[in-house]
This record gives C-alpha cells, structure tokens and sequence, in this order.
C-alpha cells in the first residue's frame, strides 16, 4: 500500500515540474529582463519609457477601444442569434447544423478567417460589389486599414464564444420561471428584463470576459487587417522580440499587457460573480 | 411578435456572417484564374496540385502535424495525473495548483511565446522542434484538464475504491477501471488540444524559421505579402480538415449543446 502522500506527489509532480521548467521560468525570465538593464543593473527606466510617452498611451487607447467595440458586438448580435438557436428553432437537425457552422470557425486559425474577409472587404470585395450594386455607395468604400475593417475581422473571429456561452445559459434556465412570471400578469418585456436576462447574465459576462481577454491580446487579425496603418499593443511586443531584440523593453511590453489582462479579467469576474450572486 | 421577426433576421444575418469568409475562400481556391477571383472563373483543382509539388508546404503540413501529435500526447499523459490529483486530494496549494495550470487559457499567447524565445535563448533551446513543442504544451493541456475534471466524481470514485477493496493494484485499477471512465473526456479535450496546436499562430511565430515553419506562421507570413488561389487552396483544406473533426465530436459526444433541457 502506498501513503496517500507519495501518490500524491507522484501524480503532480511532473505537471507542475513542466509548469515550472517551460511556463514559469519564461515568465520569470521576461519580468526580471523588464527590470534589469544590459549590464544587469536593477531600473524601472523600460516602464518608465512606456508609461511617459503619449505614443503607448495612444496604442493601448486603440487596444482597448477595439476590444471594448468587439465585446459590445459580439453581445449585440451574438445575444439574438444564441435566443434564436435555443428558443426559436423548432426544427432540430437545422439547430444542430447552425452549432457546426458556428463552431467551425472556432477550430480554423485566425489567419484563414481574416484571410477571407482580406478577400472580402477589399476595393473591388465581394462586400464593395454589393455595397456598389445596391446603390448604397458610388465608390468603393476603404476597409482595410481601417478600424472599421479590424473590427469586422474580430468580431466575426469572436462571436462563436457569446453565442455558445449565452446559448448555454439559455438552454439552462427552467422555463417555468417565465411562465410563472406570465401567470402573474407580468408583459413579456418585463418578463426578460427582470427574469430571463438576469439569468443568463453569468452565461453573457463569461463569455464577453472570453472575448475581450482575447481581444485585447489579439495579434494575427490586426496585423493582416490594419495593412500596416493601425498598430495594436501586441504588435509592439512582437517588433521588439522578432526585429529590433530588446528583451528588456519587450519584457516590460509583455509585463504591461498581461498585468493589463490579468485585471481587468479578474475585475469582470467579480461584476459577474456579483450579477450571479444577485440573480 | 416584431421582436421575434427582428432576432430572427438578425440570428439569419449573423449567420451569413459566419459562414461568408469560409464559403469565399473555398470558392476562391478553385477558381482557373492565377489571381484570386470570387465566385470563381472555372473550376479546377490545381491550386491543390501546386501546393503538394511545394516541398516547403509540405514539410510544413508534417512539422504541424507531428508538433501538434506530439503536444497532445504530451498533454494528455501530464494532464491524467494532475486531474487526478486536483479531483482525488486535499492539500495545500490544491487551488494554486489548479488555477496554474489553468491560467494559459486566458494569457496573452502573443506574451509567452515571447518568452520562450528569450528564455530558449538563455538555454539554447530557441527556434527547434523542442522549443514549439513545450509552449503548444502549455497551451493545450489545460483543454485536456477541463474536459477530463469533471467525470472524476464521487460515483466514479466509489466504483474505483471497490476496485481497490477487491484486491486490484493501484494500476490496475486505474487502467481496468478508472481509463475507461473518463475516456471520452480524453478523446474530445485531446481533439480540442490537437486543433488549438495545429491552428496556433501567436505562440509558434517565435520560435519558427525558414526551415521550420507550422502551416499557420508560414500563412501568415505569405499573406502578409501576396494573395493568391495557393493560399486559398491551403485555408480550404485547414476548414474542410476542421470541419471533419467537428462532425466527428459531433457524432462521439454530441454538440447540440444549445437544446432547452427536457424539466422532469
């Protein structure tokens, strides 16, 4: 018989000794680079360079304003298309077809997605034809390069992850509390504002968490979509590791951004937590 | 009855939405012309033939391929063990021990292949084989650890301790009884795994050169530069691929996740 103890430790130990060795130990690296200068000096002159200069401020600004657009769309089309699948469709191999389709997306990278909407919305895209040929513009209209096309990109790459988060949340709650709340002479609007809503709302908030924190760390949709004219913060993190070689100020890039995520996931977390506790 | 026609049309246009770039590239690489064209001029499937007769591409495919084969692999005989430990034990750092080796689902990926460049470098381990292969680890073990955690439960765990009570050894109990319990939480986070490998661009970008290039890093870097039907011919392989392994989960696991639960 073995000790509970050695079992233990037989089963974890070699997860957390790769955890440490190829997670940890990189991360400990690129923080201790941030802080160091080449001579292995101790400054805090790499965060001072990004927190003093306007251009950083002006980068993250755009960061987090494509991030907080693609959050509010992903939640305003993707909210109607989840009630759709679960409340709507009565017919269930077309509900099981629309799944496929929107999980097929999920499982193809970022690069062939945004490759389809570079096709898309380019001068003569399929998008500018359409426009054109229903009058709505006379000439073809700039997307890429754009925020406006950046967006579009995202918000098609994260909507999957609103709709199946909310779907779920959705398909959970015991319509019985609705019908309660109908009996009771309540009109269906005020039924889903003060029933149906607050129930999904984990469901809405995990998945908004999901995309914004993907969002705001996003680097292949921006780059193939911004065609160069719009920098997002990732991107200067990957100039200084892959052309210019400063760790120090790349460490303290890195630092930035996951100090920047790590936050405002967990500060999302508590509002839901809460939203969950009240609901 | 205007609310239920407006989220109609608008779950109608989301849809087209999502499905639109995938239906383009498809039809874009197997058009005849030598420029990107949609709908298509002429079908032919050259543009596949072109990019087999390409050593680079294929090499490409295989190093995706392994590299992914190998994450998943790797992932899936750590991430066992710690499942069981994390479901199985009370001990002190159980909720540190969980949230570790959960925390690279919502890192910044762009954050930790920076720095397995930098800390590769210190080792000489960057831009190999060895190098990718530790980072895809990092990432795709925790969709094996979600999948695998929640069928350790109580019941599961009284079926394993009459195991034990019978007279079975700890590993055969594990392989005769435990394994075939939660097989099917290691197939579909296994497959979650492969796929996130053998999409990944962000992580893999680091530590690929020239010589070793994964499908995703070498599309980037082309389309960067040029559009042609090859690229589209390579995306409309990678959907077709994804697609397969969906309709497979579908058909091992069952994907209908959005039906309104039957009430008792």
């Amino acid at each position: 018989m073995i000790a509970p103890r050695t079992t233990l430790a037989l089963l974890l130990f070699a997860p957390l000794a790769f955890f440490a060795a190829f997670f940890l130990a990189p991360m400990a690296v690129v923080a201790l680079a941030s802080f160091t200068t080449d001579e292995g000096g101790l400054t805090f002159a790499h965060y001072a360079r990004i927190l003093l200069d306007q251009y950083h401020w002006d980068v993250l600004w755009v960061t987090f304003r494509i991030a907080l657009a693609t959050t509010a769309l992903c939640l305003l089309i993707g909210f109607p298309l989840a009630w759709y699948l679960v409340r709507i469709v009565r017919w269930r191999s077309w509900r099981r077809a629309c799944v496929i389709l929107i999980v097929v997306p999920l499982f193809t990278s970022n690069i062939v997605r945004s490759f389809g909407w570079m096709v898309l919305l380019g001068r003569t895209g399929l998008v500018n034809q359409g426009l054109m040929g229903m009058g709505l513009t006379e000439r073809p209209i700039r997307f890429l390069g754009t925020e406006t096309g950046i967006l579009i990109g995202m918000v098609y790459i994260l909507m999957p992850f609103v709709v199946l988060s909310v779907g779920n949340a959705l398909a959970k709650i015991d319509t019985a509390l609705e019908d309660a709340s109908a009996d009771l002479g309540v009109g269906p609007a005020r039924t889903f504002w003060f029933v149906t809503l607050p129930l999904c709302l984990p469901g809405a908030v995990s998945g908004a968490i999901m995309v914004f924190a993907l969002a705001v760390s996003a680097y292949v949709t921006p780059a193939l979509l911004s065609g160069g004219q719009i920098t997002v913060f990732s991107m200067l993190i990957f100039q200084q590791y892959s052309s210019v070689f400063d760790f120090h100020y790349g460490g303290a890039l890195s630092v930035t951004l996951l100090v920047l995520t790590l936050v405002l996931v967990t500060l999302a977390g508590r509002v839901g937590e809460r939203g969950r506790r009240a609901a | 009855m205007i609310a239920r026609l407006l989220i109609r049309i608008v779950a109608l246009a989301a849809m087209a939405y999502l499905v639109l770039p995938l239906v383009v590239i498809i039809g874009a690489s197997l058009t005849e012309t030598s420029y990107l064209a949609f709908p298509p001029q002429g079908l032919t499937l050259k543009w596949f033939g072109v990019l087999f007769d390409d050593p680079s591409y294929v090499s490409a495919f295989i190093t995706s391929t392994l590299l992914a084969l190998a994450a998943t692999g790797v992932a899936v005989l750590l991430a066992v063990p710690a499942s069981l430990a994390l479901a199985r034990y009370v001990f002190a750092g159980r909720a540190a021990a969980a949230s570790l080796l959960m925390s690279p689902l919502v890192l910044p990926y762009v954050v930790l292949g920076a720095a397995l460049l930098q800390f590769g470098t210190d080792f000489g381990l960057a831009r190999s084989f060895e190098a990718l292969l530790v980072g895809h680890v990092v990432i795709v073990m925790p969709f094996v650890l979600r999948s695998v955690l929640p069928l350790l439960t109580p019941e599961q765990r009284a079926l394993e301790e009459a195991s034990m009570d019978l007279g079975g050894t700890p590993l055969a109990t594990f392989f005769l009884v435990v394994l075939p319990q939660i097989r099917g939480g290691i197939v579909s986070g296994a497959l979650l795994a492969f796929i996130s490998s053998w999409i990944n661009v962000e992580l893999s970008i680091f530590n690929t050169t020239s010589a070793l290039n994964t499908i995703p890093v070498k599309m980037f870097n082309y389309v960067q530069y040029t559009i042609d039907p090859t690229i589209a011919a390579v995306s409309a392989i990678t959907i077709v691929a994804a697609a397969l392994v969906i309709i497979l989960l579908d058909l091992l696991i069952g994907l209908d996740m959005l039906s309104e639960r039957q009430q008792p």
